[in-house]
């Protein structure tokens, strides 16, 4: 339980590898997108730090991949401006923005071979590094694990294969950022996992901005840096992947990425009675369709912001599957099994309780009515 | 990322300063991006100045006559031609201000007067139906039936379509004519001689001839790009054979076979030198009354005429395209329909009926395709006299050593066509590629640029030809200047314009299809559009450009009507003028002319097969 707190000396690493003072690569101001009367992109603000692996993740529709696109230069925004550290680069066409991009169908040209594929940004530029454009490809393919592979068509090549050849491909240049809209979605999962890991250790060892575009939050949290969860055009929360699975900043994050239970109330009182004062840390009683339960309490900013609610107000809050725990009495509610799930190393077991479903793990099936309780401390309260 | 931060990858950033020698080289990539990335906004200037000179300028002049009378704008002539029943049949009654269901009753009445312009539609309308008849069996037999052959056949139908019609003109003369082939077959069986000359049958079945095909080719294409899982799902729904025919393959096929109709109804309404030949004046078209009213110096009554013409034209094109942007189906089949074998598997009415039919088809459609250039050839070979002789050769050659200079000589009608009809393609290539780049895009107003530019497939050949003789062969006076385009090149840019939409609509069907992320990843990798263009877009529709070069050579080797016009006089004339300059002396030498006209036009043909793939558009 204790080692499932949140510890103020993890949020330093959550800033890891580019570091929060790393200078802005790519800054997006009030970037809108609107195409006839529909908002594809909705005044987006983002700051993507020098160095690192951004993630946009949200459902299909939200406007990651247009917003990918205003990056890329393929389209032009209505309103707002997108720099490249520091300088507008709004009218610069695609091919003078040195950004490398992959595409979810990789886009290879069908009629030239894989070196071709790979050399062919080297048409417009010179290999970086001083080394001849044959010896560019040549380390290029290495990188991407595929030696020896210059003179093969990339039709006959797997899809795992084609996706790292479009990594070469976009890389060759020395571009700047990297740009990769969903380029694992055409493989097969367990390939995904493999690739992702192998994109990631690219990344770090270029050391390049990488915007990552996925609609799979469990993707978005294994490989990035920072994940803005979009939604409807607009990023609803910009945070590490730790920050954005721990303090969700909406419902919709709070829903979208990872299984959670999201309960909604009535603040009653402070846990000790007394009204919960502006900034104190204390847990709130809430009353849940009638059931009163205690939630909070995780200490000071580090798990949301109970303290600022006084008696009277409406809460929502969280609770991940693993914080729900089947047996505990206190501070719980008794629910129906519904149905379980085996998953192989947990079950994923849905519950039903005056009409909401609740998603706890166990190790073992259940049935009947059971009941669930849960430390108050665990519960994120989402403010929303 | 800024200016001087350096790349992750490497030390130089692309644009990486280097030595005097890479100064130099530096300055020169400059200068070659800079060319580079004008080249296609430089392509679009020329290729709007190359049409406003041949096209838009020299057509509006004839326009302008229409409504300008004595300095005086004015719609008297246009409203002339419209209230005349002589034009416009029992409709002018209606333009002279009677109403609709007088016009109606007396158009359901027994005397109803058609006018030029009606009986000009109600041939097209006629021949679009044939050619539908004829061209949508014979996509059946493409799509649906493996045989030998089947590929060859499949390239064989473009042939029709690019045939000289002043060469088909002479091969329906030598099949259906008075001393025929089809007539002498008939006197051999004891039957009398059947009369088509000058008949709208004659007609119908040469519009036939050239549309059908065209038909056959747009409608096999989509036939093709059925998915075979759509017809699957259907039938283990519970759709029948036929159900599934009618639901899942007919609404994809008949898009196409209304892109056909609409194209051959716009032909064949703009026919002149098949009507001229088959049908003489007494049944003259709405363009064969332009070519007289323009021959008899009455500009302005031709160019209302031509207005009027153009106006029903670029209507059912527009009718169409209305059509096409609601209905098309883009997905491309994955997996086509398998075809059956030709040969009868098992002796079924199933299996049976198709091919009984099949085998009907083949019969009209020989009748129809084969006999009239069978014909040609044999009566090139034939005296007068019935007998087999090579006087009609010999004939063209004698008038090569000896003709006068006015007289039309072979050698320089198939030398003007060839040179003609290489400089006509190198110039609609480069303008139907950029026309169909600027069309693929979506932006708004996508669909006016598209028609502006496509025009040129439905105003009158006679009019531009007109334009382009008043207009600049006579000269223009532009600031005190006087700029004229001699006869040649006169006719060469008059080919181009005929030829380069037939270019945009091979090659922008597979741009259009072109994954849009294969442009943008050469465009992120540092390529201008141009260069995409080169590199990427252009290499992967190469059997379109192929077959787009194609046409604008045939269109050139075939055109008639604006050669005719502007080849008075000079000693530019090509093979098609030739014929017809033949034509009005005796058969014999004519139809030779047309077997060299149809040689060269082949051998050029499997020149230029020979640098693109097979290929799948109209």
């Amino acid at each position: 339980m204790g080692s499932e707190r949140p510890d103020p000396t993890r949020e330093a690493s959550d800033a890891d590898a580019p570091g929060a003072d790393a200078p802005v690569a790519v800054a997006l101001a009030g970037v809108s997108k609107r195409y006839d009367e529909t908002a594809a992109v909705e005044n987006v603000d983002l700051r993507i730090r020098e160095g690192e692996f951004f993630t946009l993740v949200g459902p299909s529709g939200c406007g990651k991949t247009t917003t990918l696109r205003l990056i890329a230069g393929f389209e032009a925004p209505t309103a707002g401006a997108i720099r490249f550290g520091g300088r507008d680069v709004s009218g610069v066409p695609p091919e003078d923005r040195n950004v490398g991009v992959v595409f979810q169908n990789y886009a290879l040209f069908p009629h030239m071979t894989v070196g071709e594929n790979v050399g062919y940004g080297l048409r417009f530029s010179d290999p970086p590094g001083g080394v001849s454009r044959e010896q560019r490809v040549r380390d290029l393919l290495d990188l991407v694990d595929l030696p020896g592979s210059a003179g093969r068509d990339p039709e006959n090549l797997s899809g795992g294969q084609q996706q790292r050849v479009a990594m070469a491909r976009a890389l060759a240049p020395g571009p700047d950022l990297l740009l990769l809209d969903e380029p694992m979605s055409a493989l097969d999962a367990r390939l995904r996992e493999r690739l992702r890991l192998q994109v990631r250790s690219i990344q770090q060892e270029l050391g390049i901005t990488t915007v990552y575009v996925t609609h799979d939050q469990e993707e978005a949290l294994s490989v990035s840096d920072r994940v803005a969860v979009m939604r409807e055009g607009t990023p609803e929360q910009v945070a590490s992947p730790r920050t954005v699975y721990r303090r969700p900043a909406s419902r919709f994050v709070a829903e979208f990425v990872g299984d959670n239970n999201v309960f909604e109330g009535v603040v009653v009182e402070g846990a000790d009675g007394t009204d919960a004062g502006p900034g104190s840390a204390e847990p709130v009683l809430v009353d849940v369709g009638g059931e009163t339960l205690c939630v909070g309490g995780g200490g000071a900013g580090a798990d949301g912001d109970a303290g600022s609610l006084s008696p009277g107000d409406a809460v929502t809050f969280c609770l991940r599957p693993q914080h729900l725990r089947v047996g505990r009495t206190d501070n719980g509610v008794r629910a129906a099994v519904e149905n379980a799930e085996f998953l192989g190393e947990t079950t994923r077991v849905h519950l039903e309780w005056e009409n909401r479903e609740l998603v706890v793990r166990t190790e073992d099936p259940l049935s009947g009515r059971v009941t669930v309780g849960f430390d108050p401390a665990d519960a994120h309260v989402i403010d929303d | 990322m800024s200016d001087g931060s350096r790349g992750p990858v490497g030390e130089e950033s692309r644009s990486g300063e280097h030595s005097d020698g890479g100064r130099v080289a530096a300055g020169w990539h400059r200068l070659r991006d800079r060319l580079e990335r004008r080249a296609l906004a430089t392509a679009s200037a020329a290729t709007v100045a190359v049409l406003l000179v041949v096209f838009y300028y020299p057509v509006g002049t004839v326009l302008v006559e229409s409504v300008v009378v004595n300095g005086a704008v004015t719609l008297a002539v246009f409203a002339e031609v419209v209230r005349d029943p002589f034009y416009t049949g029992e409709f002018a009654r209606l333009f002279a201000g009677e109403g609709p269901l007088a016009v109606a009753r007396a158009f359901l009445g027994p005397e109803r007067r058609l006018g030029i312009v009606g009986f000009t539609a109600y041939q097209a309308a006629l021949s679009t139906l044939v050619s539908v008849a004829l061209g949508v069996p014979g996509a059946y037999l493409l799509a649906r039936f493996e045989f030998p052959g089947r590929r060859t056949l499949r390239s064989l139908t473009i042939v029709p379509f690019v045939l000289p019609s002043i060469m088909v003109a002479v091969g329906f003369v030598a099949a259906f004519g008075r001393t025929g082939t089809l007539n002498t077959v008939l006197a051999a069986v004891g039957l009398g001689p059947v009369e088509l000359m000058f008949t709208l049958e004659a007609i119908l079945i040469a519009h036939a001839f050239y549309n059908a095909p065209l038909v056959a080719r747009v409608t096999t294409a989509a036939w093709e790009s059925v998915d075979a899982s759509a017809v699957e799902t259907a039938r283990s729904l519970g759709a029948g054979p036929f159900q599934a025919f009618r639901h899942v393959v007919a609404p994809q096929v008949y898009p196409a076979v209304l892109l056909g109709a609409a194209l051959t109804f716009v032909f064949t309404f703009g026919t002149f030198p098949i009507v001229l030949a088959l049908g003489g004046f007494e049944l003259a078209t709405v363009e064969v009354f332009v070519y007289r009213l323009a021959r008899d110096l009455n500009y302005a009554e031709a160019a209302a005429l031509a207005v009027l013409e153009l106006l029903i034209s670029l209507s059912v094109l527009a009718a169409y395209l209305r059509y096409e942007a609601s209905h098309t189906v883009t997905s491309r089949g994955v997996r086509p329909l398998p075809r059956r074998p030709l040969r009868l598997p098992e002796l079924t009415a199933r299996e049976l009926l198709p091919r009984l039919g099949l085998g009907v088809y083949a019969l009209v459609a020989a009748l129809v395709f084969l006999v009239p250039i069978a014909s040609m050839l044999f009566a090139s070979v034939t005296g007068g006299d019935g007998a087999l002789t090579l006087d009609h050769y010999r004939f063209l050659l004698e008038r090569q050593r000896t003709g006068a200079a006015f007289q039309v000589r072979p050698w320089p009608a198939v030398r003007n066509s060839l040179v003609f009809a290489a400089a006509s393609a190198l110039v609609a290539l480069p303008m139907g590629v950029v026309v169909a780049v600027v069309t693929t895009r979506r932006y708004r107003g996508r669909a006016l640029v598209g028609a502006v530019a496509m025009a040129p497939f439905a105003v009158s050949g006679i009019l531009v030809g007109l334009g382009l003789l008043r207009g600049l062969v006579f000269g223009v006076e532009i600031a005190g200047w006087r700029i004229a385009v001699a006869g040649s090149a006169a006719i060469v840019a008059a080919h181009a314009v005929a030829g380069y939409p037939f270019v945009v609509r091979t090659v922008a069907p597979g741009l259009e299809s072109l994954d849009r992320s294969l442009v943008e990843s050469a465009r992120a990798l540092g390529a201008s559009r141009a260069r995409v263009l080169r590199d990427v877009e252009l290499p992967l529709v190469w059997p379109g450009v192929v077959a787009g070069a194609a046409f604008a050579v045939a269109i050139s080797m075939g055109e008639f009507t604006a050669t005719v016009v502007l080849a008075t006089g000079a000693d530019a004339y090509t093979m098609p003028v030739a014929i017809e300059r033949f034509i009005g002396r005796r058969l014999g030498p004519a139809t030779a002319m047309g077997v060299v006209l149809l040689v060269v036009t082949g051998l050029s043909f499997v020149v230029i097969e020979r640098l693109g793939g097979e290929y799948d558009g109209i």
